[in-house]
């Protein structure tokens, strides 16, 4: 809550003439079904170049986020203020970790 | 003593494609460093404005600071960005974000302010002994130009805290300060990440192409 209050202090903010925000509050009463509603919208949305999204938040919907392979908008995984960020959660670095795996650092030898 | 004309070699043994490799591995394994320190980065910037809005929350009171309290009328965002094709390759598909801070229609003049303003700050004049008269009539015209650009940013400033009532505590607008730096560290992290996920395409691409081979 205070990572979305504090960037809408910075002028992030949006809403439509329908009332309609380019933010979403998760809290205890929010559903994975409303987050997995929100990430398909804003990720489909023409106005919205990256949404920033708590690594937390991200963990819920962890196979929407992961399979999300657009360059535009860019999904970025930030840290909450209650969850620090794991480098071994991102959705971007699991992408590339394979590089590293022995697996394929042998085959590129053979 | 036979020359290869077919596969140039270097001094060193490596052809030509390998060196190419190399240049894409090394500047994948750069683009992921660069993106994890500055990963790092906001994350203490986050910090400190998680604990000036709590500072804030403490002083003003939490009802005060509140989402309760936000604005759900209708308006745009003060703060947006400039997505751009990635220049010198036509088809590369890779963008470029570029923050444009606090620029309304009113006040695109404010983007070039906030720089003449930021550099000013990194690069303080120094004093002249000479010639002080005139470079103090120099320095006054030049904050004063500063200023009036300046004031349009503190007014969308002003107006995005004024949800949270007209009196507002400092720690809160240190708070803003402090989310719009991370709004920068942020459009720095996007770009890093489409450079990170560019190089490792064509990481990919060539180990697909070996392994295609073999």
């Amino acid at each position: 809550m205070d990572t979305v209050v504090g960037f809408l202090m910075a002028g992030v903010g949006n809403v439509d003439l329908r009332r309609k925000t380019n933010y979403l509050i998760v809290d205890s009463k929010t559903t994975v079904k409303q987050i997995e509603d929100t990430f398909k919208e804003f990720t489909t949305r023409e106005d919205i170049a990256v949404v920033l999204i708590s690594q937390y938040v991200a963990n819920m919907i962890r196979f929407l986020v992961d399979s999300y392979n657009k360059p535009v908008p860019a999904i970025l995984e930030i840290p909450s203020k209650d969850h620090p960020y794991d480098p071994a959660h991102d959705s971007v670095l699991s992408r590339v970790k394979y590089l590293f795996s022995a697996e394929s650092v042998a085959s590129g030898r053979r | 003593m036979v020359v290869d004309h077919e596969t140039p070699s270097l001094e060193n043994g490596q052809t030509d494609k390998e060196v190419e490799e190399n240049a894409n591995v090394l500047q994948f394994m750069d683009s992921m460093d660069a993106y994890l320190t500055v990963i790092h980065s906001l994350s203490s910037t986050l910090r400190r404005g998680w604990l000036e809005l709590a500072s804030a929350r403490h002083s003003m009171g939490a009802s005060r600071v509140n989402t309760v309290l936000l604005d759900h009328t209708s308006h745009p965002a003060a703060t947006s960005l400039l997505v751009t094709q990635d220049e010198g390759k036509v088809d590369s598909g890779k963008p470029h974000f570029t923050l444009c801070k606090w620029a309304s229609s009113s006040n695109e003049n404010s983007l070039l302010g906030e720089k003449q303003s930021s550099q000013d700050k990194l690069h303080p004049q120094l004093r002249h002994r000479g010639s002080t008269e005139l470079y103090e009539e120099k320095t006054s015209s030049e904050n004063k130009a500063s200023r009036e650009v300046d004031d349009p940013v503190q007014k969308e400033r002003s107006k995005s805290l004024s949800m949270f009532g007209t009196l507002v505590s400092p720690k809160l607008r240190a708070a803003q300060l402090s989310f719009e730096a991370a709004l920068e560290t942020l459009v720095e992290i996007a770009n890093m990440r489409s450079e990170m996920l560019c190089a490792f395409d064509q990481v990919n691409m060539k180990l697909e192409g070996r392994k295609d081979e073999k």
